[in-house]
C-alpha cells in the first residue's frame, strides 16, 4: 500500500516527456489516485516506434514487445499512475476527456501555452465542466508573455536560466557543455507545491483555481548564487568547473585505473588535518605551517592539487573514497549507473525496487524520493501499458462496455501505437 | 483570500541551504516560519557571494534570496535546553524541517511531543547505513548519482553543475514532501515522519539516467564531445553567443531544415534517412552555421520557435534579468530589506493570484526574544538561555 499523506485526492496527468510525468508518479507515490491521459494516436518522444527513434536516444531492453513498451527513458518518469490512451481531438474521445476533467480535483498539463486551449481544455472550459477543479499548466516559459506558444526539453530551459553559462568544465568553450535535464527534475517537485497549494485554496474558497507555472520560472529561484553576483556586484558568474574559489582542496582527481574519477574536498581544519596526514603531508596540518589554515591552502591551491591528484591514482575511485572519508574529509567516487547500483549505503538501505512489467520484465529502478515513517512510499502501479486501463478508467466513469468498444472501433481510444517499419539495411 | 500557505507554522533548524530552500516556498506562499539558526549563523548565511564581497551574516545572495519573510531565532539545538526549546515551538506548529549531524538529528526527534509537528529530516545519506555519519557536500552529490560521470567529457574531469545546485533540489524534494505532510496533518490530524536523505533525492528524481543501464544493459558512454550522430543537439555558435538545440528528433529536424529556409533539405535522404544522417553533419552545418552566424541569440530563438524549433538561448545571469519574457511576467522582484537597501531575487516558482510575496530576510536572531516570549518563556528564563550559551 503506498503512502497516504495525498490519499483521496484525484489527479488527472496530461503531459510527455519527463517534468510533468515524474509529477504524476510523485504524486502517485503520495498516494493521490492518478489517471494519465496518454497522446494518441501519436505516440509520446519518449515512447519510441522504432530502436533508433526518440530524440533523446531513447535506449530500450531487448526484452520482446513493442519498442514503445520497453523504454526506459519512459518508465524512469510513470509510475503509480493508471494510463488510458484517448484521442481528445475526436468527438468521443474529447467527451471521453470532459468526464476525466469532471471528475479530478487537479488537472495537470505540460503543453506548449495554447494547445490545451485549442483542443477545448483552456481553464475556461475546465472551470465551467468543473468548479473546484484546481488546473496546472506548466510550458517552459510559462503561459503568459511573449515567449507564449515556444517548445522546449529540459535542456532549454537550462540554457534560458544561466545554467548552461555556469557549469562545464572552464577550459572548454561553451559548444562541450553537455545538455542536462535537471529542470525536469526540480519542475516534477514544484508541481507538487502548486498542486497542494492550490487544492488549499480550492478548499478556502469553495472554487478550483488556475496556476501558470513556468518551468523556467520553478528552475530559476533556484540558482540564487548566480544572480546574486549579477545584482549584488554586477559581476557575470564565471564558469568555475569543480573548483571553490574559498575551499581548498575541492575537486575531481582521476584515481587509478583509466577514466576513473574521485570527488575530494576539505571544507575546513578538521577535515583537512585528517586529509593531509592521509596523503602523506601530516606537516600540512601543524599550525606551524602555512598549508593548515584556509588562507594558505587558498594561496597554495596548485601544491595542494598536485599533491592530492598523486594520492588519488594511487587506488580505485571506490577505495580513495573510503579512506578520505575515514580520514574525517569529504569524497565519493564518481560513478554511473552500476556504480550506483553497488552502493553500499542504497544497498544498505534497500533503496532499489525490483519492478515486474508485462513486456520488460523484472527491471530495478531507482527507489524514492524520500522515506516516511510507516507510511512508505511503495512501487504499486509499474508503468502502464498503453491504453492499460482504458476500460477501468472509463467504466468508472459511467461508460458501458458497449460505448468503450465503440471508442475503440473509433479510433477515439486505443492499446496500441503504428510501429516504424525496421529501417532498410 | 489568503495565500494558500497562511496559517501553516514551519519550524526549520539547522542554518543549511537545503533546509533554507526547503522552507523558502512554504514561507513566500503564506506560512509563518521561524528559523532556528546555530550560534555561529550556519553554513547557508555563509555562502558567497556577499554585497560588495565583504562578508557577513546579514548580507549573503544565498540568505537574502532563500529566508524571504522569515524570523530569525539563534539557537544552540547540540544541546539539551536548545532541544527543548524547539520542542516547545513544534508543539504548536505543523511541520519541521531539519538538518542537522545525524545524532543531533535523531536527539531532536526524540525530545519532540508526540502530537506536535510533522517533521522532514535532511541528511546527506538518510539516518542508517554504513554511510549515515559521512560528511558530504553539493558536489559529492552530483558524484554519486550518475549526473557527474554524464556531464563531462570522454577522458575529462567529470564535472558537478553550478554550486549549491543539488543542495537547492534536495531543499526542494523535502519541501513538496513537507507540503504533502501539511495537507495529510490537516486533513487527518495526523503527523507524518519523513526523511530525505540528499543522494535518494537526487538518484531518484528523473534525469539520474539509472532506468537506461537497468533496461538497455548499457552503461552509456561518456560522450566525446557535441554530437555528430544525433543532431542538432547541444549548444551551437550564432552571431553573438550560443543557442541550445534539441531538434534531432522529428518533427523538430524537418521545422528546423524549413524554418532556415532550407526546405529542400525535407527532400535530401543524407538527411533525412536514418542511416545516412549521422554521416553527414560536416554537410548539415554548410546549412545551419551561416544562418546561425548572422543573427543573435535571441533573432535565432524567436525565428526558429516561429517554426516549432526546439532551440533555446544561452544566457548569462543579466540576460535572463531583462530578457523580454521574464521581463514581461515580472520573473525578478525587488525586495526592501529591514536593514535598508533593496534585493533582486527570482520571484514566484509558479503563478497563482494573491498568493506569493517575498517578505525581507530576518537579521541574524533579529526575533530571538520575540520568539522566547510568544512561548512564553520568561525574561529570567531567557537570560538564563543566554548566559548558558544557547541564544545569542
Amino acid at each position: 500500500m503506498t503512502s497516504r499523506l495525498l490519499a483521496g485526492v484525484t489527479a488527472l496527468e496530461a503531459c510527455e516527456v519527463w517534468a510533468g510525468p515524474m509529477a504524476g508518479s510523485i504524486l502517485g507515490d503520495l498516494g493521490a489516485q492518478v489517471v494519465k491521459v496518454e497522446s494518441y494516436p501519436r505516440s509520446s518522444m519518449t515512447r519510441p516506434l522504432g530502436v533508433a527513434a526518440g530524440a533523446q536516444g531513447s535506449v530500450i531492453s531487448d526484452d520482446d514487445g513493442p519498442p514503445y513498451e520497453l523504454s526506459g527513458i519512459h518508465h524512469l518518469a510513470n509510475r503509480n499512475k493508471r494510463n488510458v490512451a484517448i484521442d481528445i481531438r475526436s468527438e468521443s474521445g474529447s467527451e471521453a476527456m470532459r468526464r476525466l476533467i469532471a471528475s479530478c480535483d487537479l488537472f495537470f498539463e505540460g503543453y506548449s501555452a495554447g494547445t490545451m486551449e485549442r483542443l477545448g481544455f483552456g481553464w475556461d472550459e475546465v472551470h465551467a465542466l468543473n468548479p473546484r477543479a484546481v488546473m496546472i499548466s506548466m510550458p517552459g516559459w510559462g503561459v503568459e508573455g511573449p515567449y507564449r506558444g515556444y517548445v522546449t526539453l529540459g535542456s532549454g530551459l537550462d540554457a534560458g536560466a544561466a545554467h548552461v553559462s555556469v557549469r562545464g568544465n572552464p577550459t572548454r568553450d561553451t559548444g562541450f557543455v553537455q545538455p542536462i535535464f535537471h529542470s525536469d527534475a526540480t519542475g516534477a517537485l514544484t508541481v507538487v507545491l502548486a498542486a497542494i497549494a492550490g487544492l488549499r485554496r480550492r478548499d478556502e474558497t469553495g472554487e478550483g483555481c488556475f496556476i501558470d507555472m513556468s518551468q523556467i520560472e520553478a528552475l530559476t529561484w533556484q540558482l540564487p548564487g548566480v544572480f546574486a553576483e549579477w545584482t549584488m556586484n554586477q559581476r557575470r558568474p564565471e564558469r568555475l568547473g569543480n573548483a571553490d574559489p574559498h575551499i581548498v582542496p575541492h575537486g575531481c582527481y582521476r584515481a587509478a585505473g583509466g577514466d576513473t574519477w574521485v570527488t575530494i574536498a576539505a571544507e575546513d581544519d578538521r577535515q583537512w588535518a585528517g586529509l593531509a596526514s592521509l596523503i602523506g603531508h601530516a606537516q600540512w596540518a601543524d599550525s606551524s605551517d602555512p598549508h593548515s589554515g584556509i588562507v594558505g591552502r587558498l594561496r597554495a591551491r596548485e601544491e595542494i592539487d598536485a599533491a592530492i591528484a598523486a594520492f588519488a591514482a594511487r587506488a580505485p575511485a571506490e577505495e580513495v573514497a573510503e579512506q578520505v572519508q575515514a580520514a574525517g574529509a569529504i569524497a565519493a567516487p564518481v560513478v554511473s549507473a552500476p556504480g550506483m547500483l553497488a552502493s553500499p549505503q542504497l544497498q544498505s538501505r534497500e533503496w532499489f525496487e525490483t519492478v515486474s512489467h508485462r513486456y520488460a520484465g523484472e527491471k530495478i529502478l531507482g527507489g524514492f524520493l524520500w522515506s516516511v515513517e510507516g507510511d512508505e512510499p511503495s512501487w504499486d502501479l509499474p508503468c502502464g501499458l498503453v491504453g492499460e486501463y482504458n476500460h477501468d478508467v472509463l467504466g468508472e466513469l459511467g461508460f458501458s462496455a458497449d460505448e468503450i468498444a465503440a471508442l475503440q472501433r473509433d479510433g477515439a481510444i486505443g492499446d496500441r501505437y503504428e510501429v516504424a517499419a525496421p529501417p532498410s539495411s | 483570500m489568503t495565500q494558500p500557505f497562511a496559517g501553516v507554522r514551519v519550524v526549520e533548524v539547522g542554518g543549511t541551504a537545503a533546509a533554507a530552500a526547503a522552507t523558502k516556498t512554504l514561507s513566500d506562499f503564506g506560512a509563518e516560519v521561524i528559523k532556528v539558526e546555530p550560534l555561529d549563523g550556519g553554513a547557508m548565511r555563509r555562502l558567497p557571494p556577499f554585497i560588495d564581497d565583504r562578508p557577513t551574516l546579514n548580507g549573503g545572495g544565498f540568505h537574502l534570496a532563500l529566508d524571504t519573510g522569515k524570523r530569525s531565532l539563534a539557537l544552540d539545538v547540540t544541546t539539551a535546553s536548545g532541544r527543548q526549546v524547539v520542542a516547545a515551538l513544534a508543539t504548536d506548529c505543523d511541520l519541521l524541517v531539519q538538518e542537522l549531524p545525524p545524532d543531533d538529528a535523531e536527539a531532536q526527534l526524540a525530545a519532540l511531543p508526540d502530537d506536535g509537528a510533522s517533521t522532514v529530516t535532511i541528511s546527506p545519506h538518510g539516518l542508517d547505513g554504513p554511510f549515515r555519519d559521512r560528511n558530504e557536500n553539493d558536489m559529492s552529490a552530483f558524484a554519486w548519482t550518475t549526473r557527474m560521470h554524464r556531464h563531462s567529457i570522454e577522458g575529462e574531469e567529470p564535472q558537478r553543475y553550478a554550486p549549491q545546485v543539488a543542495t537547492m533540489q534536495v531543499g526542494a524534494t523535502a519541501t513538496a514532501a513537507g507540503a504533502a505532510a501539511i495537507w495529510h496533518r490537516q486533513q487527518h490530524d495526523t503527523r507524518s515522519t519523513i526523511e530525505v536523505s540528499a543522494v535518494e533525492a537526487m538518484a531518484g528524481n528523473v534525469d539520474s539516467f539509472f532506468a537506461i543501464w537497468t533496461f538497455s544493459g548499457m552503461d552509456l558512454p561518456r560522450p566525446a564531445g557535441p554530437s555528430k550522430m544525433a543532431y542538432p543537439a547541444g549548444n551551437y555558435e550564432c552571431g553573438d553567443g550560443y543557442v541550445l538545440f534539441a531538434a534531432q528528433g522529428e518533427p523538430f529536424f524537418s521545422r528546423l531544415c524549413a524554418g532556415i529556409g532550407h526546405p529542400e533539405m525535407l527532400e535530401d535522404s543524407r538527411f533525412m534517412d536514418p542511416a545516412q544522417r549521422p554521416l553527414n553533419w560536416d554537410l548539415f552545418m554548410e546549412y545551419l552555421d551561416p544562418w546561425l552566424k548572422a543573427r543573435t541569440r535571441l533573432e535565432v530563438f524567436t525565428q526558429l520557435q516561429d517554426h516549432g524549433v526546439m532551440v533555446a538561448p544561452v544566457l548569462e545571469a543579466p540576460d535572463v534579468i531583462t530578457d523580454p519574457q521574464a521581463v514581461a511576467r515580472g520573473s525578478f522582484v525587488d525586495v526592501e530589506q529591514a536593514g535598508g537597501g533593496t534585493t533582486t531575487i527570482a520571484g514566484p516558482p509558479f503563478r497563482l493570484a494573491d498568493a506569493w510575496e517575498a517578505g525581507p530576510a530576518p537579521r541574524f536572531g533579529e526575533h530571538t526574544a520575540e520568539v522566547l516570549d510568544a512561548l512564553g518563556y520568561s525574561r529570567d528564563e531567557q537570560i538564563a538561555l543566554f548566559r548558558a550559551g544557547v541564544t545569542a
